[in-house]
C-alpha cells in the first residue's frame, strides 16, 4: 500500500521536528517578595505540551519553577497562563503550534492577575474563587419533583439552551481577558454560574439570583468586549449567556 | 524559617475529609443532610476540589433504571461479579447496586445536568461488559453528562457541600494520623500556600485521596494522583488490600495519557505495528480489535516487546497505531468528536489523515484501604481502627475485584460516599480528643531529612527511572524474574531518594518539597504493588504472571500487604465475600468461581 508508505514517511519526518525555544518566565519569591523575569532556553518536539515544557524545565534546568496542573487534558483549568499576554491552558498550547500562533520561538510566561500570585505562576484559587462562590454554583431552592416521578424532566431543547454554559471549568481565562474592572465586576465566569441556574428550570430561588445579575456588581460592569467568548480554552460563547441577561431575558418568575 | 517545622496550628471539626474529589465531597453532603451544621473539613492537594480527577471521567454511570422493562439489578451484579474475575466482594455489590438509581436520582434532584432523551428523562448508553440475562446481549444501562459525567458529579457535590457550609484546605497534604489508642482522633496536616503543619482534631476522618498512577510513566491519571493516602496509612502500620489489581486501558494517547475511548474500536478502529499489520489478526482471529481490554493491552505490549512498535521521538516511548483513516466523515463527527479533537488539540494529528499513537495506559487502582460495607477502615479482617474511613479509589470494600468495569467507578463514588457519610454521623456524639504529645514528630522529621540532605541527584530522575521500572516490569506483563529485578531496582531508587537535595530551602509553596514527599510515597506504593504480584503466582484480572496464566482456586482470596519498614512487606489475606451465591436465592449459581469468558 504506498498511500501507508508515504504516511509513514510523512509522519517520521513530521514527529521528528525538535524547536530551540525561549521559555521567559515571571517569577515571584514570597519569602523575599522580590519578582524577576527568568530565562529558560531549551529543546522540544513539536508536539510537547507547555505544561511538559514546564516539567522538562524542573527536570533538567531548574527544579525551584513552582507551576499548577492536574489533569493537564483541559479539563480542570489549573494550568491557566499568559502566554506572550494570551491567557490561556498551558496543557492546550502544543510547542509547534505556539511557534505559528506567535510567529516566534521565544515566549513570556506570566501569571494570571486575577488573583494574588504564591509563587511563581501559581495564584491562589481561593481567592479566585470567592466571586464563583458568591454567585452559588448549585440549586439553592429545587423546585419539587413532580408527583409520581424521581427525576424532574428536562426536554433536550430546554437543555440546549444553556448546556453549553455547563462545560465551564473556571479556568479564569476569560475573567483575565475582561476588560472591566476585576475588583467591581463578579467576572465572565461568575455570572454564567448563576445565568445556568435560572434558565435551569429547577431553580426557584430567581429573585435571589437576579439581585445578584443586575446588582453592584453584576451584568451591567460588562462593556461587551467579548474577550470572554475570545480566549475561552472550552469555546464556550461566554458573552451570549451575558447578552441574554443584558437583554433582560430573565425574569423573576416563568422565563420564556 | 527555621521553626515551621513544629505544628503552627492546631483545627478542630466533627469530621475531617482528606482528599475533595467526588467521593469525598459526596459524604460530605451526606453528613450534612442526615445532620446539619456539622463542621467538616475538606482537605486537597489541588488549588481546588474543582481540579479533582473526578473530573476527568468521560463515558458514564451504571445503574439499572427501574422504568427498564428489560434490565435488572441482579444482570448488574452478574456483570460486575464476572467482570471483577470473582475476586470482588457479593456483599458490596449487591449494596451498590441496589442502591445505584437512588444515587442518579440524587444527583439529578441536585442538578447534574444529565443528558436527556426525547421524553425529558436520563439519556442511556452501552458500555463494555453491560450484559441483560447474564451475558446475553448488550444492555443500556449508563446514563451520563455528554463526555464529562465526572464533571457533572464533581460540580453537584462540591455545591452541596459548599451549601452545607464545608470549609475547604485547598493546596494542603495529610502526612500523618493521629491515634488515640486504637482510635483516630485527627490528622497531622501541612498547608502548602503558608509552608506550615497544623494539627487537626476530628471525631471521624476519612480518606478519598484517589488514586496511584503517577507510579507509571503513562497514565490516563492526574498528576496529583500520587497514592498519597494509601503511603501514609502503610507509615501507620495499616494494610493495603490487593495492591497488584491495576487496570490498564489499552489505548492511552501517547504522550497525555489521555484515554482513547473503546469506541475508536468498537467503530472500526484498526490497530497496527511498525509494518502497517493489523495484528490483532494473530491474537483474536475472531474478535480482533473487540477483544477485552486485558487481551488487546497485552497484544500490544507483546507488538512493542517483539521490536514491531514505533518509537515516539517526542515522548520516548514505544507505541503502535489506531488507524482511523478509512471511518466515513460522519462516523467521525458523530461518533467519536471528543476522542478525534484530543488527537488533534494534544498530539496535532488528524485521525481522518493520518495514523495516531497508542499504548497501553495505567487507568485505575482497584485494591485499596480495606473497609466494610460502611467504609470503616479495617485493621484486620476482624478489627476497625475506629473513627477512621476510606472511600473512593483509595478504598477497597471490594467492589471491582481485580477487574473494573467501565462506569462502575463513579457510581462506587457516589453510594459509597453516601453510605460512609452516613456510618461517620454515628461517630459524631463522641468527645474531641485532645493532641496528643509526639503528634507530628514523624512528619517534622521526615520533612527535615528532605530539606538536609545534601546529595546530588534529581528527584525528575529518581521518578522517571521508577516509572520506567514498573512500566516495563510491574504492569500489563509480570514475571517472577522481572518483579525481582524490579524490586532491586526500587530499593536503589529508595536510597537514592534519601540522598537527593532539594534546590530552595523555603518551605512557602516549595512545590519540589512535596514532589519530593510525593516521590516516597510513589516508591512506597510502588514496593507494594510489585511485592504483592510476585506473591500472586497466578493470574486474575489486571493482574497478569506470564509464568503463571491462569486464575488458581487457591488464590481466591483478597492480598493485605502492610509495610511499615520500606521493602520489609507483611502479607495477610482476606476472604471474599460470596453471600449472593450462598444465599441460594434465584440466579445464585452465577456467582459462583466462574470462568470469565467473553
Amino acid at each position: 500500500m504506498s498511500s501507508d508508505k508515504d504516511n509513514k514517511e510523512r509522519i517520521g519526518k513530521k514527529m521528528s521536528r525538535v524547536y530551540k525555544i525561549t521559555v521567559k518566565v515571571k517569577r515571584f519569591d514570597p519569602d523575599t517578595k522580590k519578582t524577576w523575569v527568568e530565562d529558560y532556553e531549551l529543546e522540544a518536539g513539536r508536539i510537547l505540551r507547555f505544561t511538559d515544557v514546564f516539567r522538562k524545565i524542573n527536570n533538567e534546568l531548574d527544579p525551584s519553577l513552582a507551576w499548577n496542573s492536574s489533569c493537564e487534558h483541559g479539563q480542570c483549568g489549573s494550568c491557566a497562563v499568559r502566554v506572550n499576554g494570551k491567557p490561556l491552558l498551558a496543557c492546550e498550547l502544543l510547542v509547534e503550534n505556539a511557534i505559528n500562533l506567535f510567529r516566534t520561538a521565544v515566549f513570556t510566561i506570566e501569571p494570571l492577575t486575577i488573583a494574588p500570585v504564591v509563587r511563581d505562576l501559581i495564584v491562589d484559587f481561593d481567592k479566585a474563587y470567592e466571586r464563583v462562590n458568591r454567585a452559588k454554583p448549585y440549586l439553592i431552592d429545587p423546585s419539587p419533583i413532580p408527583e409520581g416521578e424521581s427525576e424532574y424532566r428536562i426536554s433536550p431543547r430546554e437543555l440546549e439552551r444553556y448546556v453549553e454554559a455547563t462545560r465551564c471549568i473556571n479556568c479564569f481565562c476569560c475573567a483575565e481577558a475582561c476588560i472591566s474592572s476585576h475588583k467591581n465586576f463578579l467576572g465572565p465566569n461568575s455570572l454564567m454560574a448563576s445565568i445556568v441556574r435560572l434558565m435551569d428550570s429547577r431553580e426557584q430561588a430567581r429573585e435571589e439570583r437576579l439581585e445578584l445579575l443586575y446588582g453592584e456588581q453584576g451584568v451591567y460592569r460588562c462593556h461587551t468586549s467579548m474577550a470572554c467568548s475570545f480566549v475561552c480554552p472550552k469555546e464556550i460563547d461566554v458573552a451570549h449567556f451575558i447578552a441574554l441577561a443584558k437583554a433582560g431575558r430573565f425574569k423573576a418568575k416563568g422565563m420564556k | 524559617m527555621g521553626n515551621t517545622l513544629r505544628i503552627g496550628s492546631t483545627m478542630n471539626c466533627d469530621v475531617l475529609i482528606i482528599g475533595a474529589g467526588g467521593a469525598g465531597l459526596r459524604c460530605a453532603a451526606a453528613i450534612f443532610e442526615k445532620k446539619p451544621g456539622t463542621r467538616i473539613i475538606a482537605l486537597t492537594k489541588v488549588s481546588h476540589p474543582q481540579k479533582s480527577h473526578t473530573v476527568t471521567a468521560q463515558g458514564g454511570m451504571a445503574a439499572v433504571d427501574p422504568r427498564d422493562p428489560l434490565d435488572k439489578p441482579i444482570y448488574h451484579m452478574f456483570d460486575t461479579w464476572k467482570g471483577s474475575d470473582c475476586t470482588a466482594d457479593q456483599n458490596i455489590i449487591k449494596k451498590i447496586i441496589d442502591a445505584s438509581w437512588e444515587q442518579i436520582a440524587w444527583l439529578e434532584n441536585h442538578g447534574m445536568h444529565f443528558s436527556r432523551n426525547e421524553n425529558g428523562r436520563l439519556s442511556k448508553r452501552t458500555f463494555g461488559g453491560m450484559t441483560l440475562n447474564f451475558g446475553e446481549s448488550s444492555a443500556m444501562r449508563a446514563v451520563f453528562e455528554a463526555d464529562r459525567t465526572g464533571k457533572g458529579i464533581m460540580d453537584t457535590v462540591w455545591g452541596e457541600a459548599m451549601k452545607g457550609g464545608i470549609s475547604f484546605l485547598n493546596q494542603s497534604i495529610a502526612t500523618e494520623l493521629i491515634f488515640r489508642g486504637d482510635r483516630c482522633i485527627g490528622a497531622i496536616v501541612f498547608m502548602e500556600k503558608e509552608g506550615e503543619f497544623a494539627a487537626i482534631l476530628s471525631k471521624a476522618t476519612v480518606f478519598a485521596t484517589g488514586g496511584n498512577g503517577q507510579v507509571f510513566r503513562i497514565t490516563t491519571n492526574c498528576r496529583q494522583n500520587t497514592g498519597d493516602g494509601l503511603a501514609v496509612a502503610l507509615q501507620e502500620g495499616l494494610p493495603i488490600m490487593d495492591p497488584e489489581a491495576v487496570q490498564f486501558h489499552p489505548t492511552g494517547i501517547v504522550g497525555p495519557g489521555i484515554l482513547a475511548s473503546e469506541t475508536l474500536r468498537s467503530v472500526g478502529g484498526i490497530l497496527r505495528n511498525k509494518d502497517m499489520e493489523r495484528f490483532m489478526e494473530r491474537y483474536a482471529p475472531k474478535m480482533k480489535e473487540l477483544a477485552p481490554r486485558d487481551m488487546v493491552s497485552r497484544a500490544i505490549e507483546t507488538e512493542i516487546r517483539e521490536g514491531r512498535g514505533i518509537l515516539s521521538p517526542d515522548h520516548h516511548i514505544q507505541h503502535v497505531w489506531i488507524d482511523l483513516r478509512h471511518l466515513p466523515d460522519y462516523v467521525h463527527e458523530e461518533q467519536i468528536p471528543e476522542v478525534t479533537s484530543f488527537f488533534k488539540k494534544f498530539v496535532a494529528i488528524d485521525p481522518r489523515k493520518e495514523l495516531c499513537p497508542v499504548r497501553p495506559s495505567n487507568h485505575y487502582q482497584m485494591g485499596g484501604l480495606p473497609t466494610n460495607e460502611f467504609g470503616e477502615v479495617q485493621k484486620t479482617p476482624q478489627e476497625l481502627i475506629h473513627g477512621l474511613f476510606a472511600v473512593g479509589e483509595c478504598a477497597a470494600a471490594s467492589f471491582h475485584g481485580f477487574n473494573r468495569l467501565g462506569s462502575n467507578s463513579i457510581l462506587e463514588l457516589i453510594t459509597m460516599g453516601r453510605f460512609v457519610g452516613e456510618r461517620v454521623v454515628e461517630y459524631l456524639e463522641e468527645p474531641l480528643d485532645a493532641l496528643p504529645s509526639g503528634a507530628g514528630d514523624r512528619s517534622s522529621s521526615q520533612f527535615s531529612r528532605f530539606m538536609e540532605a545534601k546529595g546530588k541527584d534529581s528527584l525528575g530522575r529518581i521518578r522517571d527511572a521508577m516509572q520506567a521500572v514498573m512500566t516495563e516490569k510491574v504492569s500489563v506483563f509480570r514475571a517472577e524474574k522481572g518483579l525481582l529485578e524490579a524490586i532491586e531496582a526500587l530499593q536503589e531508587l529508595k536510597d537514592r531518594a534519601d540522598r537527593a537535595s532539594l534546590s530552595s530551602s523555603s518551605y512557602t509553596m516549595n512545590q519540589e518539597l512535596i514532589q519530593r514527599w510525593e516521590l516516597d510515597n510513589l516508591l512506597r506504593i510502588s514496593m507494594i504493588i510489585a511485592q504483592s504480584a510476585l506473591r500472586r503466582k497466578e493470574s486474575r484480572g489486571g493482574h497478569f504472571r506470564e509464568d503463571f496464566p491462569e486464575r488458581k482456586d487457591d488464590f481466591n482470596y483478597h492480598t493485605l500487604a502492610s509495610m511499615s519498614e520500606y521493602g520489609k512487606v507483611r502479607f495477610g489475606k482476606r476472604a471474599i465475600d460470596m453471600s449472593l451465591f450462598e444465599s441460594r436465592g434465584e440466579h445464585y449459581e452465577k456467582f459462583d468461581m466462574i470462568e470469565r469468558r467473553y
